[in-house]
């Protein structure tokens, strides 16, 4: 622990970090103890609170990307500040939101008189550990606060009650749980295999410094990332991912397809970048293209099939994590680039498309279990909704998605992966036209819904909708000038 | 560390992977988690390990407190019937144990014993989850590697971090109250704590 974390020296930037984790932690449990009819307008404060908060760590520290606060357990550089900036603005997203869940929520897996309480507690804890995993700075405290945060989600996903929320929270504890098991047997292998020894050694910069053993690195390295894998969502250890993300509560799947599994993404990236030196970059960066790839080879064959809404978006995001885990082993200037691109595109897209989970279900029924199909002929105002997210998702251009998705293809040419980067192209192309078929069905398709026109669209909604699509133009415009940016030196640095 | 504490833990976690009861079983990962903590207790001097040895005897004693009263609370008319009968069971996690052994270099750890013994048990942990439909088996195979992580911590040289160590304790300790809502629900919903009636969602 440096001396400089603790004390008088803390920048501000680091107070403002803390601040970032604390404010939601203590809304958590002022949630849980608070009057019942207070819980709704402290949970809106204490959402914009949060949110400002984070806005403004990420605006600090992408301001001024070469200057990152670097200490033995906490960091915020430029890579954390654009997670924090996406975690922040989804976050206040989903409470935004959630009173219209909690409205038309039936049954829960608490009892009725505790459910409100119990959903905001859980959603706020959830979220400042989601906050916090970025600025961890040090992978045992991240291995921590990764399974903290299936702690506090599992309950979320399991929410409902209802039998097939109960399959998918339990498969979701059941599964990432072991994989975080395996995860933490790789962070204690890298502890073993140190000169230096214990777990404090596990700073990302004392990593990268360390005198490790080759060939014992390798394999905490591996199991490490296949532990993140299964937490992260990359195939084949994925298998939770698309009950867990179709079975939440709305709010919920939003924060787990666009916050938690681009922060786990984030871990594994740090952990890559501070064995490096010790396994060499290729071979570390190879283990992230390959499961890159097969997340993108496992997703595209679902995205052609005729999914529910939730579905559909949770093996979209199997993809889009397939996306960003090339675009982090290829590491070069142009790849990077596109995932910080497409992790905040993404991050927007997906939640929008959770949000209008819940009035897509109240104008039609079935949507839960089929297809959506022609709401643009009954409801003209979601069906807008719809397809901004989903024609972002499918990285239609204007899309900031087509961009990132550009840049990580040539990001692969330029860094020498030739076979990776077409393999990548050939598997997108695919993704995007299965996505482009779902995207007319929903539209245009034949009507199953109501036979006139009903507005099911809430201001609420409509507000997103368009806050969301002028985020994701502005992105695209600063995807084509990122490449040259002081952010991607600051991303191409590490920490070092 | 003694090979003599080593073995025994992972003689334990057998028996949790081939007895039928849930009771037998919570008793036996409970006495692992003792024995655990009694390890590091007689292992170092230091402040930081008498107090993770503290945090893990609390653990053990809190999670078998809580353990009891889920089966307590949770009564089957008759044990849920598992994947594999248990001399499979044991088949399955014994290969998965010689295999783990075999794949996994030196790693560093303060005997050869300790790193086997961890291995195994973390083999254990995994077949327990796979071969066991009983979903209160299944959390117990999450605990066994756990427990197996712990004892790896405990076999690195050096003094380990008292924060991380406690984070994880603090987190098994969630994780096992959220599993344990979740068994309690499946239960009243499904009428039993089987993991195999917990099929419907597929592609």
């Amino acid at each position: 622990m440096t001396l400089r974390s603790y004390g008088a020296c803390v920048t501000s930037l680091e107070l403002l970090a803390v601040a970032t984790v604390a404010l939601p932690t203590g809304v958590a449990i002022a949630l849980a103890i608070a009057p019942t009819r207070t819980l709704r307008r402290l949970a809106l404060v204490g959402g914009v609170a949060t949110a400002a908060l984070g806005a403004a760590l990420a605006v600090a520290v992408l301001a001024s990307p070469g200057k990152p606060a670097v200490g033995d357990w906490l960091v915020v550089d430029a890579a954390g500040g654009i997670l924090v900036a996406t975690i922040a603005a989804v976050g206040l997203g989903s409470v935004v939101v959630s009173p219209e869940y909690l409205a038309a929520a039936s049954t829960s897996v608490v009892r009725s008189t505790r459910a409100a309480r119990t959903y905001w507690a859980v959603l706020f804890a959830f979220w400042a550990v989601l906050l916090a995993v970025p600025l961890a700075g040090n992978l045992g405290a991240a291995w921590v606060l990764v399974e903290a945060t299936t702690a506090t989600s599992a309950l979320l996903v399991g929410f409902s009650g209802r039998r097939r929320a109960l399959e998918a929270g339990w498969k979701y504890l059941i599964l990432t749980s072991l994989g975080l098991g395996i995860a933490l047997l790789g962070v204690v292998v890298l502890a073993a295999s140190g000169t230096v020894g214990g777990l404090d050694a596990l700073a990302w910069t004392s990593l990268a410094e360390a005198d490790l053993d080759e060939s014992t690195t390798l394999v905490a390295y591996v199991l490490i990332l296949a532990g993140l894998a299964a937490k992260a969502g990359w195939a084949p250890v994925h298998n939770w991912l698309p009950d867990a993300h179709s079975e939440a509560p709305p709010p919920v799947s939003a924060l787990l397809s666009a916050a938690l599994l681009p922060a786990v993404a984030l871990v594994a990236w740090r952990s890559q970048h501070a064995l490096a030196p010790t396994l060499g970059a290729r071979t570390s960066q190879t283990v992230l293209i390959g499961f890159g790839l097969a997340s993108l080879a496992v997703a595209v064959p679902f995205l052609w099939r005729a999914l529910a809404w939730k579905r559909l978006l949770a093996y979209s995001s199997l993809e889009h994590m397939g996306v960003v885990a090339v675009g982090i082993g290829f590491g070069s200037r142009l790849a990077l680039a596109g995932v910080a691109i497409h992790v905040v595109g993404h991050g927007l897209a997906k939640a929008l498309g959770f949000y209008a989970a819940g009035p897509l279900l109240r104008h039609d029924p079935r949507a839960g279990a089929h297809a959506a199909s022609g709401v643009g002929r009954s409801s003209p105002r979601l069906a807008v909704t719809l397809g901004v997210a989903l024609g972002s998702l499918a990285a239609l251009p204007p899309s900031p998605l087509f961009v990132s998705e550009v840049l990580v293809v040539a990001g692969g040419f330029s860094a020498g992966r030739p076979w990776a980067a077409a393999a990548t192209a050939g598997l997108l192309a695919f993704g995007f036209l299965g996505l482009a078929h779902a995207l007319i069905e929903t539209l245009v398709g034949k009507s199953r819904g109501r036979a006139r026109v009903v507005d099911v669209t809430t201001g609420t909604l409509t507000s997103m909708c368009a806050i969301t699509l002028a985020g994701l133009l502005a992105l695209t415009a600063v995807g084509f000038v990122l490449a040259d940016s002081a952010v991607v030196d600051a991303l191409m640095r590490g920490l070092g | 560390m003694t090979g003599v504490a080593a073995w025994l833990m992972v003689s334990l976690a057998l028996g949790v992977i081939v007895v039928r009861r849930r009771s037998l079983a919570v008793a036996l990962v409970t006495i692992q988690a003792l024995v655990l903590a009694i390890t590091a207790l007689g292992q170092s001097p230091s402040t930081n390990e008498t107090i993770a040895a503290a945090a893990l005897a609390l653990r053990a004693v809190v999670l078998a407190g809580f353990f009891w009263l889920l089966v307590r609370r949770t009564r089957e008319s008759r044990p849920v019937r598992a994947g594999a009968a248990p001399l499979a069971r044991a088949g399955v996690a014994t290969g998965l144990a010689l295999a783990l052994v075999w794949l996994v270099p030196e790693l560093g750890l303060e005997s050869r014993d300790t790193q086997r013994a961890v291995l195994t048990i973390v083999a254990i942990g995994l077949a327990t989850v796979a071969t066991r439909n009983a979903t209160l088996f299944q959390v117990l195979g999450i605990v066994l590697v756990e427990n197996a992580l712990a004892l790896a911590a405990l076999g690195l040289p050096g003094d380990s971090s008292l924060v991380i160590e406690l984070g994880v304790t603090l987190d098994l300790a969630l994780l096992t109250v959220v599993a344990g809502v979740f068994h309690e629900r499946i239960f009243a919903e499904f009428g039993a704590g089987d993991a195999a009636q917990l099929r419907s969602l597929r592609d």
